[in-house]
């Protein structure tokens, strides 16, 4: 498990310019694993209040993804609810997200962020977290050239959340 | 001999082909089996490869999904612990092969994601999945597989046909075990079978023997019967001429006394000739020795010679034995018969019957009764002793003896679980005793007939139809009759008593000899007189001790020959009383 290695090409035509725009690739299969990390949880039945509710991809903080993001989750489902992309100023307990991507920003420091939404059943994630404290649920790092990610279990049980061992067997050591 | 070989070896070569045919149809059923397994076997390969191809593809979803190659070289890695997986490949919706496994180096494994045609070619099983996550085709898995080698199978193949050889072996082998039990079988009948006739065929050598030897035991008396007789006869005949001569009463009186008695004791002298002839199946029975003894007496008295003494001492409260009575008839007889030969010029025999409690008698032990004959003649040499109880042992001269009289007497006794022993002394006289087991039985109750009363005197006008072939006789039974009162009228033969009666001569009993010539004996005219005219009383008489029984074992009245006027006139009674009492 933690030899688990993340490929950069996550599509071919990302992969034809992957040698020369090594930024937004990151970006852009960074923008691709958000949405993909929901077919590996699941939330507790209240976290949708019916089967049409929308999945809720939160972007609180700067916004490194901008439309890649939008591109990506265009037509994509999660559990079968339609996904969609809500970018806030703050959060809180009662924000509408089931997977809420957390980045520096002057309004609100990430960890008071994460702290925020402490209990309730929310994948935080968050990129590169210095400390624990700034660390969601997930939290990419860059090993070895690629993209791969850290998975706090512990958190995510406390949340309520569920992670699917395939998933979690990918996770590199905190 | 040869027709039980050809017929031995045609069993063998029939046995032979049906186990052939069983053989044969169990080699087939084994391939039929065979090829149902293959197929099934095939079938079951595939669906076991397509399992795992599916638990791959399950498996490696995150793997696909987040591109971790590592991930997924170690799910494929982990196909190693089946040695049948040849090769798998994870391929990217791209149809890109993101990772690979191949068992060997040999192996081929395509770069490119290929429609697993559910090919199976020669010796692999090739499948493929699709690796789903949330509805979405994110690639595809290839799974090859290794289907058992030809060697492998033809090795199976093998052990089910080598089984089925066994088989047809073990059916050789128990049609021959069969064919060997039924012949044996066979044998074993035809021995049992042979047996049989050969225990039905001594049986009546036996039977044969002892008859023989009971007329040679009588044979060895007829000098002395026929002497005895003589005197009866002399006696009687001169009693006759003397009854003419005088005319004092007293004197006839005494003279008449005489001849009865000579003739009475002639009369009792046949009888126990006839009994003693007759033929009759050995059967012990429990008998009193003394009785027996003493019914000898006049047997013994009479047919041995003149010179010799015939003592018998029976002591009083004897124990009953079981014997046959006929055998020890002829036993005691052959033992006087030889005591007699002891005693060429005279001396006395003498029998004696006592009790032996608490003996050991060779491996016998117990009380016993025994019968010694003990005579005063010259007596055997210890060597003659030794021999004398042998089968056709004798010291007679030719002509005179068989030598089977003491081997009869040693058989009987043995036979009747006792011991014969014989003790002697040149000079000193010789004793045979014989030693026979108390029997716990009591002795059998003579039956008591109970004589029916009707007077003894004829009622007025009583007919007897009177059938007697014998002139003689008939004369002398009619004067008999006429004397009782009875008027008579006399046929020669059955024939002719039929028609008698048939014509409707009027008479109230008929009295009939049994043995007479003519196509029906008296046997067969009671019979025809009870079918015909059930109420006619019928009393039959001979001098023959055979006829004479079987008279007795159909029920009907008979008189043996000779009678005296009383046994006559009671026989007659008693068939009246029994005539009215039926009427």
């Amino acid at each position: 498990m933690t030899r688990a290695i993340l490929i950069l090409a996550a599509s071919a035509a990302v992969c034809s310019g992957a040698a020369l725009a090594q930024t937004p690739l990151e970006t852009a299969v960074k923008a691709a694993y958000l949405y993909k990390f929901g077919g590996f949880v699941e939330w507790p039945a209240t976290a949708f209040p019916t089967a049409e509710s929308p999945a809720a991809i939160c972007l609180v903080g700067a916004d490194p993804f901008g439309a890649l993001l939008d591109q990506a989750i265009r037509g994509q489902r999660i559990g079968g609810h339609p996904v969609t992309v809500t970018r806030l100023d703050r959060v809180d307990k009662g924000s509408p997200c089931q997977i809420l991507f957390v980045s520096p920003s002057p309004r609100q420091p990430v960890a008071e962020a994460l702290e925020r939404v402490r209990g309730a059943p929310i994948l935080t994630v968050t990129d590169g977290g210095a400390d624990g404290a700034s660390r969601g649920v997930i939290d990419f790092v860059l090993r070895d050239n690629r993209i791969r990610f850290r998975i706090d279990s512990k958190t995510a049980g406390e949340d309520g959340l569920s992670i699917s061992s395939k998933l979690l067997s990918l996770a590199v050591k905190p | 001999m040869t027709q039980a070989a050809a017929s031995t070896s045609r069993r063998r070569t029939r046995s032979t082909v049906v186990a052939a045919i069983a053989a044969f149809a169990l080699v087939l059923a084994g391939l039929l089996v065979a090829a149902y397994n293959e197929g099934a076997f095939k079938a079951q390969a595939t669906r076991e490869a397509q399992v795992q191809a599916d638990i791959l593809a399950a498996s490696v979803t995150a793997a696909l999904a987040f591109d971790d190659e590592g991930a997924a070289q170690e799910y494929l890695n982990a196909l190693r612990a089946n040695p049948e997986v040849e090769a798998a490949g994870l391929y990217a919706s791209s149809g890109a092969l993101l990772a690979g496994y191949r068992r060997s180096a040999g192996q081929v494994l395509p770069v490119r994601q290929i429609k697993p045609a559910a090919a199976n070619s020669e010796g692999h099983i090739i499948v493929g999945a699709p690796v789903i996550q949330a509805g979405e085709v994110l690639g595809s898995v290839y799974l090859r597989t290794a289907a058992e080698p030809l060697s492998g199978r033809i090795l199976r193949y093998a052990a089910i046909g080598l089984l089925g050889v066994m088989a047809s072996l073990v059916v050789v082998v128990l049609a021959v075990f069969n064919a060997g039990q039924r012949r044996a079988n066979r044998a074993l009948g035809e021995a049992n079978e042979a047996l049989r006739l050969q225990i039905e065929q001594r049986q009546k050598a036996e039977e044969a023997l002892r008859q023989s030897q009971k007329m040679e035991a009588m044979g060895q008396l007829t000098g002395g019967v026929a002497h005895d007789f003589n005197n009866l006869l002399m006696v009687a005949s001169s009693g006759l001429d003397l009854l003419d001569r005088t005319a004092d009463p007293a004197r006839r009186e005494v003279l008449k006394g005489a001849v009865r008695q000579a003739l009475d004791r002639g009369a009792g002298l046949t009888r126990q000739l006839l009994a003693f002839s007759r033929r009759s199946p050995l059967k012990s029975t429990v008998v009193d020795l003394a009785a027996q003894i003493e019914g000898m007496r006049v047997l013994l008295d009479r047919s041995l010679r003149e010179d010799i003494t015939v003592r018998i001492e029976t002591a009083p409260d004897l124990w009953p034995v079981e014997v046959d009575a006929g055998q020890l008839e002829v036993a005691v007889l052959n033992i006087a018969v030889n005591a007699r030969d002891a005693m060429p010029s005279g001396g006395t025999i003498t029998i004696r019957v006592v009790n032996r409690p608490d003996q050991e008698i060779e491996e016998l032990d117990g009380d016993f009764v025994e019968l010694s004959v003990t005579d005063t003649g010259k007596g055997m040499s210890a060597e003659t002793i030794q021999r004398v109880f042998e089968p056709f042992f004798t010291t007679k001269d030719v002509g005179k003896g068989t030598g089977l009289g003491l081997s009869q007497v040693y058989g009987f006794t043995r036979a009747s679980g006792g011991d014969a022993r014989i003790m002697s002394e040149p000079g000193k006289g010789s004793t045979v005793a014989l030693y026979f087991p108390r029997s716990t039985n009591a002795l059998a109750e003579p039956v008591e007939e109970a004589a029916p009363t009707a007077p003894l005197q004829a009622p007025a006008g009583y007919r007897i139809l009177l059938v007697e072939d014998d002139d003689a006789v008939a004369a002398a039974v009619g004067g008999m009759l006429s004397e009782l009162g009875y008027r008579h009228v006399r046929v020669a033969n059955a024939t002719a008593a039929l028609e008698a009666l048939e014509s409707g001569e009027a008479v109230d009993l008929v009295f009939s000899d049994m043995v007479m010539p003519g196509v029906i004996d008296g046997v067969t005219l009671a019979q025809s007189i009870r079918a015909r005219w059930p109420e006619l009383p019928v009393v039959l008489t001979s001098g023959f001790s055979e006829a004479a029984d079987t008279a007795s074992r159909e029920g009907w009245r008979l008189l043996a020959k000779p009678y005296r006027i009383d046994a006559l006139a009671a026989e007659l009674a008693a068939a009246r009383a029994e005539a009215s009492a039926k009427r």
